[in-house]
């Protein structure tokens, strides 16, 4: 929710200037308590505040034409995002990074719901088998990456072997432009499911048990009671499960990197990859940081219209 | 849900949750089994199962004095010093963040300053930081100012992750603790710093284990800060890419890397199921 740092400066500063002003006002506030808590708030935000600098600063940068090594470095205004958007590197990343986290955000709340009622029917399995749900999150990204990588080696990966057995043909996974973008979902799939069923549980759990009961005494089957009384009450959790997702997905750089690093040719070349390849290999910096500039606002507008959708239906249910 | 259910459909949910756990399961169990095995066993079509299990990939990630030296080729592999440098990097990331995060946690959750939820949000919105527009400028100033390959370099740009983290799940916990305790012994005239340390810390004791659980496993995540930041100070995440030279493929070495970094994960797991469930769901599960 980066759109929160813009208004949270604005905030920093109004509270203290009411801190300020509280002083004329008589004690409505015992002082003594809030320079506590400035004292141990002060820290934390400080280092934040920091990093939040250093975010202006790569937003300058990206209006700069700096390169590493190079002295001068001139203020260029938009000149960065204008050679940008005449490309067609910088649309394909922006539309390889909205299909990569369209796509795996789409898929990973319908398998999470999947998942979730599959482990709320608490059989004997799903009691024994809880904790495995987490063990994809827990694993570094990078290591799932390589994990992955090596086991869709089209050559002898045993992804294709098990295709094999079920009679399908050699699947050339991320070494081929057209099936690359679609691997790397399968991957991302895998790791982040689990992310909306532990969710998506969570929530089927909040249901209270007499909404349900109504539901049956009144005749309604199974699959009715799901969709018009479970789905509209879990699906504010859902949505913010896919406003986190969404976020990350739309930043997600390691398993990309990982794998593909953006190949073949540049079919998985999202904006994050192009980023480090554009500033860290190609070393203009300034150019790298146009390319996140451009991913951030990505992220901005769909975790604000993601965020609305939330209110929407959590309004709706309420 | 205590629905009285067929012997027929609990087989059938059975046999549904079995088959998405053997997904979720089967990807490491494969790894692992492909560590043990040898180059030439890995490279057969169809796959292997059977075989003699050797330790010889992980000899050649840790064995310094013949690194490099392997049975099908050379290649050159230190793994230990990344190893180290990852402990070294999460566990100091840890630390600095429970110094910062849990006052500004507590105070977050029990003292009545004004616009509470704004700076709680501010703290929480680094989490979703697009950590490569801080990184860019950062790469040329921590070369300027010397902190570009360093320990301390690392652990403080570690903490747009973890600080973040630390001060919304204390602060959550902290809820958690009935604020009775404390305003009883307030009356009976503890001072608000004995209160804390004597009253709130103790019982606050799991959940910040938890937490921190669940940083250090974020920290050990991390790859794209250490990626650009630093060379031979890079974490583990960093050398198991390096593992996979282009063109050569020691399949197995790298498996025996992937499994030396998903240990540390499994294993706290193990530990703190429940804690990290709440914290990688932010909250969200209790």
């Amino acid at each position: 929710m980066d759109f929160q740092r813009s208004d949270a400066i604005v905030t920093l500063q109004s509270s203290t200037g009411q801190l300020a002003s509280s002083k004329d006002e008589a004690v409505t506030v015992e002082s003594r308590l809030d320079w506590w808590s400035i004292a141990a708030l002060a820290p934390a935000i400080t280092i934040l505040l920091g990093f939040l600098l250093l975010f202006f600063y790569g937003v300058f940068q990206s209006l700069t034409d700096l390169k590493f090594g190079r002295p001068q470095v001139h203020f260029i205004g938009l000149d960065n995002y204008a050679a940008l958007i005449k490309t067609g590197d910088f649309w394909n990343s922006v539309r390889a990074t909205l299909v990569y986290a369209g796509s795996a955000v789409l898929a990973q709340a319908v398998f999470g719901l999947v998942l979730a009622k599959l482990f709320a029917t608490e059989v004997i399995l799903a009691r024994v088998m809880r904790p495995v749900i987490l063990l994809p999150l827990v694993l570094p990204p990078m290591s799932v990456a390589l994990m992955w990588t090596t086991m869709m080696d089209p050559q002898n990966g045993i992804m294709n072997y098990l295709l094999s057995l079920a009679g399908i043909g050699r699947f050339a996974w991320i070494s081929d432009p057209n099936t690359a973008m679609f691997s790397l979902v399968v991957i991302d799939v895998w790791t982040y499911t689990p992310f909306f069923a532990l969710i998506t549980f969570a929530g089927l759990q909040g249901i209270n048990e007499e909404v349900r009961e109504a539901a049956r005494v009144n005749g309604a089957k199974a699959w009715a009671t799901f969709w018009h009384i479970e789905l509209p009450l879990i699906a504010p959790y859902i949505l913010i499960a896919a406003v986190f997702r969404l976020i990350e997905s739309l930043n997600q750089f390691d398993i990309i990197f990982g794998t593909t690093q953006g190949g073949p040719g540049n079919s998985t070349s999202v904006l994050s990859v192009r980023a480090y390849i554009t500033a860290f290999q190609n070393l203009a910096f300034g150019r790298g940081a146009a390319l996140m500039v451009v991913n951030w606002m990505i992220v901005l507008i769909g975790t604000v219209a993601m965020v609305k959708l939330w209110r929407f239906v959590r309004q709706r249910v309420s | 849900m205590r629905i009285k259910r067929t012997t027929s459909t609990n087989l059938i949910l059975n046999l549904f949750v079995g088959i998405c756990a053997l997904i979720l399961v089967f990807p490491l169990a494969w790894i692992v089994i492909m560590s043990l095995k040898q180059q030439a066993e890995v490279m057969t079509w169809p796959p292997t199962v059977l075989f003699v299990p050797t330790l010889e990939n992980f000899r050649v990630l840790f064995d310094v004095a013949q690194a490099g030296a392997t049975s099908y080729g050379t290649i050159k592999v230190d793994f230990l010093t990344p190893i180290a440098n990852s402990v070294v990097i999460a566990l100091g990331s840890v630390i600095i963040s429970l110094l910062f995060g849990v006052p500004a946690g507590y105070v977050l959750a029990r003292r009545d300053i004004p616009l509470k939820e704004d700076i709680a949000f501010f703290i929480l919105g680094f989490r979703f930081a697009p950590v490569l527009l801080v990184v860019i400028p950062l790469f040329s100033i921590f070369q300027a100012i010397g902190l570009y390959d360093t320990y301390v370099g690392m652990i403080w740009v570690y903490q747009v992750v973890t600080l973040p983290m630390i001060v919304w799940l204390s602060r959550s916990y902290i809820e958690d603790i009935p604020k009775d305790i404390e305003e009883a012994a307030a009356m009976d005239g503890a001072k608000p710093v004995r209160v804390v340390l004597h009253i709130v810390l103790p019982l606050l004791k799991p959940g910040l284990i938890g937490a921190s659980l669940l940083i250090f496993l974020l920290a050990w995540h991390n790859f794209a800060l250490g990626l650009i930041l630093s060379s031979t100070k890079a974490p583990v995440t960093v050398a198991l890419l390096k593992l996979l030279n282009p063109g050569v493929q020691f399949y197995p070495v790298m498996a025996a890397g992937l499994v030396v970094t998903m240990i540390i994960p499994v294993i706290l797991i193990v530990i703190g199921q429940r804690h990290l469930e709440r914290g990688l769901t932010f909250g969200a599960v209790k």
